[in-house]
């Protein structure tokens, strides 16, 4: 590419980014910290840590989020390790239905979990029905178990993001590391400890990074937990009073400057000396152990139950997307279609449905445009200032959505310069703006693994028999890596059909909800609301599975790289 | 320091035998070579030793214990890896200090045997560097260090020098030499390298596609290969198909129809003696061709010279005989570059004549 198309790809990314990535940001903080006079002030900020409320969502979030992270590893780890090391019954199977749990928004699992888990739900009618409980005096598993409930949720939708990290570390490890120790007198177990598990810190690190910020600023499951001290709920229920009170938004900044502070940490930490690099190359290929018998099947057990654990919630809402009635029963009562025939004749849900499609699919070719150009410049050229453009577009993972939609919110405002996005009432540019964003980074992340694979030899010998070089591109490195734009693209998608923050802030007339907000808008109305929402919930279950599962078979061992910091 | 024995060992990964009832004995404080093409199974061998593998029938000793079934971590080898497989989380020196934390040395040995390792190495002082900041030459020695700072009871190198370039990769066969001779370690070195085997090898054996071929000194291995295949791996060679036709006038050797005419030559095993009619295969080397006529052989050929590559030291010719192909043929020292209709000569002892 030449220079001055490489220069053109950085001015429009640098233009782009300031334009709704920094500025946005900007404007949520300005608030905060500028005075009604336009004066600088901490004081705003500072109030959020004397408030006793505002304290107590900090803490919560931090809590949530560190135990949240815990139970990825905990999770996570030892199937990756039996994935990496052994072969097992079932085997490829159950590593493709890793991705699953991912396929819904965690608040949509939470209705299935309220009616598995609720005073009425089936654990307790099972209960009951073994004479372990009394009907009379239900257990309130989720009221008196919030927390661990918001935490179990969220465990069970995160941990493949570190299993898939933690396993493409493991599969990348030269297993002589591992030997050179067995050699020199190191026992399995110790080994682990001392080589294995340092080696693979950094890529556990940086799905753990992830982890870790989308469960600090995690808005949806709380909000539908009704659990309302916790930071991300207490910033969006204040959005109606934002006029004038400059405390939500110094709550944004609280939280933005801890999600950057701990995705700095994890670079500082472990973000250098990545790789398991010993010098020379990897020579031997591993071996996986063929665990046979009851061994065998112990692993696949361990992994049919991870995942069957996982997708309970989804399971819970298919189950109420059918069910007649489901009060205080085991399993549902009546089995019925009634409620996507309503689902379908309700003004919400194809209007939400086909504003997701128009958003998201939107949302993706932006973010297909500028990942490539920046995969490309930061990959091939040697530009000064490119590892710049690829922390920019890497820095949206570092920023909690809420934040964003923050700004967005402020900037978009009648008045404001950025008000133009909005046509009319139609929120649609900026929220595929908004969505872009959020997911640029799998889309660079997934090109620029293309690239570093596809040797630049291939175009030089293109450009050597008489193209161009931007028909080289086209004509010879496009196509080759055409299978990671896919999936980059793909998930993109998916994960813009699946936002939470923008969705619920950003749109505000029903007729421009998309599929997340008109669920959770669904759920909150009486009657037969929350059955609409999973027959909802469940239609965008199956699109999504599907669109993950191409990615996944397109993408192959390579998906774990998409979700690092 | 032990000897080391290995008895009718043989291993399969899966349906497909890798290695076939192998017997060897090492002695104690010998550098033995294990030598062969990619595939021929002389890491699986040395990866028996270290322990990574079970074999399927066999048993391996140590002096008169029998490891077979101990596993890698109590065999106290100490083991050179390709890759060198330095932990890149660990400085230099904690590397070399891995082994001895395993065995609890106390701390103030520990330090001391790390650093007396390092300066064995010429790497005195760089304790404190990280793996990454080494050459790949500095890599080597670490990898060295690490492996007999625990005093071994043998030293297992794996193409130790392959991912060096030329000249370190000279420098550090003497090294690696000079050290397994200075300490009377037992090293067993794998190498595809038929050179880094001649040059620094007590004994060593050649195997192909799982079968052990030859075992012996390096000298025995290139003048007496057992197979054609052992003595076109060790060098450079002729190799022609023939049948023996008698018992020669002179004791110990044989005249053996091919195409070439009737060549006369010995038989690469004394225990051996060809019967006539037996076909056979003869080889015989590039330098053992002379230009220069040779006192008391009958082995002549008539040639034409057409390609002839100089080197300075030597020249090599490819020289065509009237019948069969190309010879390759090397003269030292060379005064002047031949071309032409030539006569070449073979001494008898040159012609070696190998069972088929």
């Amino acid at each position: 590419m030449s220079r001055s198309i490489s220069l053109l790809v950085f001015g429009l990314m640098v233009a782009f980014f300031g334009a709704f990535f920094a500025w946005p940001i900007w404007e949520t903080v300005k608030v905060a910290v500028v005075d009604a006079r336009g004066n600088p002030t901490v004081e705003n900020v500072l109030e959020v840590f004397r408030n006793a409320l505002y304290r107590e969502g900090l803490v919560n979030a931090f809590s949530i989020a560190l135990w949240t992270t815990l139970g990825c590893l905990v999770l996570a780890l030892p199937l990756a390790v039996c994935q990496v090391r052994f072969d097992f019954p079932g085997k490829v199977l159950l590593n493709s239905l890793v991705l699953t749990p991912m396929v819904l928004p965690p608040f949509v699992g939470a209705i299935g979990v309220k009616a598995i888990l609720g005073q009425a739900g089936a654990l307790n009618s099972l209960l009951a029905a073994f004479g372990w409980m009394d009907p009379m005096h239900p257990i309130d598993w989720l009221g008196d178990g919030r927390l661990p409930g918001i935490v179990l949720m969220e465990v069970l939708h995160l941990y493949p993001i570190l299993y898939l990290n933690a396993a493409a570390a493991l599969a990348n490890l030269d297993p002589a590391l591992e030997e050179a120790a067995a050699n020199l007198g190191c026992p399995p177990g110790r080994r682990f400890w001392r080589v294995t598990l340092p080696l693979i810190m950094p890529g556990v690190f940086a799905g753990g990074t992830i982890v870790f910020i989308w469960a600090f600023t995690e808005l949806g499951v709380p909000l539908v937990f009704d659990f309302d001290r916790v930071t991300s709920v207490q910033i969006f229920r204040s959005i109606n009073d934002l006029s004038g009170n400059p405390f939500p938004y110094a709550l944004v900044l609280v939280m933005l400057l801890f999600s950057g502070g701990f995705y700095l940490l994890g670079k500082l930490l472990f973000g250098r000396g990545a790789g398991g690099a010993g010098g020379g190359r990897a020579t031997t290929g591993r071996q996986p152990v063929v665990l046979s018998g009851v061994a065998g099947w112990l692993v696949t057990g361990l992994f049919a139950s991870v995942t069957l654990l996982a997708v309970l919630p989804h399971l819970g809402v298919v189950a109420l997307s059918f069910a007649g009635d489901w009060y205080q029963t085991v399993f549902p009562t009546g089995l019925t279609l009634e409620h996507y025939h309503a689902a379908l004749g309700h003004e919400l849900t194809l209007s939400s449905i086909s504003n997701s499609l128009k958003y998201s699919s939107l949302a993706m070719v932006l973010d297909l445009i500028l990942g490539i150009g920046v995969a490309y410049v930061v990959v091939r050229t040697r530009l000064p200032g490119r590892q710049l453009l690829d922390v920019m577009a890497m820095l949206p993972l570092a920023v909690p959505g809420l934040v964003m939609a923050f700004g967005y919110l402020a900037l978009t405002r009648e008045g404001r310069p950025l008000d133009f996005l909005i046509l009319g009432e139609d929120p649609v540019l900026l929220l595929v703006v908004a969505y872009a964003v959020r997911r640029l980074p799998y889309v660079v992340r997934s090109a620029s693994a293309g690239f570093q694979q596809v040797s630049p030899t291939l175009e030089e010998a293109a450009q050597n028999l008489g193209a161009r070089p931007e028909k080289a591109l086209w004509r010879v490195t496009l196509p080759l890596v055409a299978p990671n734009l896919v999936a980059g693209g793909l998930l993109a998608f998916a994960f813009a059909m699946l936002e939470v923050s923008d969705s619920m802030i950003l749109a505000q007339q029903a007729a421009h909800f998309p599929i997340t907000k008109a669920i959770y808008f669904l759920i909150g109305t009486l009657g037969t609301g929350p059955n609409l929402a999973a027959a909802l919930g469940v239609w965008a279950m199956l699109f999504l599975t599907v669109t993950i599962a191409g990615a996944s078979i397109l993408l192959g061992k390579k998906l774990g790289a998409l979700f690092r910091g | 320091m032990v000897p080391i024995t290995i008895h009718q060992l043989t291993k399969r990964f899966g349906s497909q035998v890798v290695l076939h009832r192998v017997d060897l004995s090492i002695e104690a404080g010998e550098l033995f070579f294990l030598l062969g093409p990619s595939g021929c199974g002389k890491t699986t061998l040395l990866r028996h030793i270290a322990g990574f593998y079970r074999p399927e029938e066999g048993r391996i000793f140590f002096g008169d214990q029998d490891v077979t079934d101990v596993p890698v971590h109590r065999r106290g080898t100490g083991m050179m890896f390709q890759s060198y497989a330095l932990w890149p989380h660990l400085t230099v020196a904690q590397n070399v200090a891995f082994g001895l934390e395993e065995r609890r040395v106390p701390r103030r040995e520990m330090e001391a045997r790390v650093a007396e390792a390092l300066e064995m190495v010429q790497l005195g002082g760089l304790g404190a560097r990280k793996i990454q900041q080494l050459s790949g030459g500095q890599q080597q020695r670490v990898a060295l260090a690490r492996a007999l700072v625990i005093r071994p009871t043998c030293l297992l190198l794996d193409e130790p020098l392959s991912n060096l370039d030329a000249k370190l990769r000279l420098d550090m066969r003497s090294e690696i030499r000079r050290i397994c001779k200075e300490f009377g370690l037992t090293g067993i070195y794998v190498t595809h390298d038929r050179d880094e085997a001649l040059s620094m090898a007590d004994r060593m054996a050649i195997l192909e596609g799982g079968y052990l071929r030859q075992v012996g000194t390096p000298q025995e291995v290139y003048r007496n290969p057992t197979t054609p295949m052992v003595a076109a791996f060790l060098g450079e060679t002729n190799l022609m198909e023939g049948r023996v036709l008698r018992a020669s006038s002179r004791p110990g050797a044989w005249e053996v129809e091919t195409e070439l005419g009737v060549l006369r030559g010995r038989s690469n095993d004394e225990a051996w003696t060809p019967v006539a009619g037996l076909p056979v295969v003869v080889s015989i080397r590039p330098e053992s061709w002379s230009f220069e006529p040779i006192f008391d052989t009958p082995n002549r050929v008539e040639v034409t010279v057409n390609e002839a590559t100089y080197l300075g030291a030597m020249v090599q010719y490819a020289a065509v005989p009237e019948r069969g192909a190309a010879l390759k043929a090397v003269e030292l020292n060379p005064s002047q570059v031949r071309g032409g209709a030539l006569t070449l000569h073979a001494a008898v002892q040159d012609v070696v004549i190998l069972r088929k």
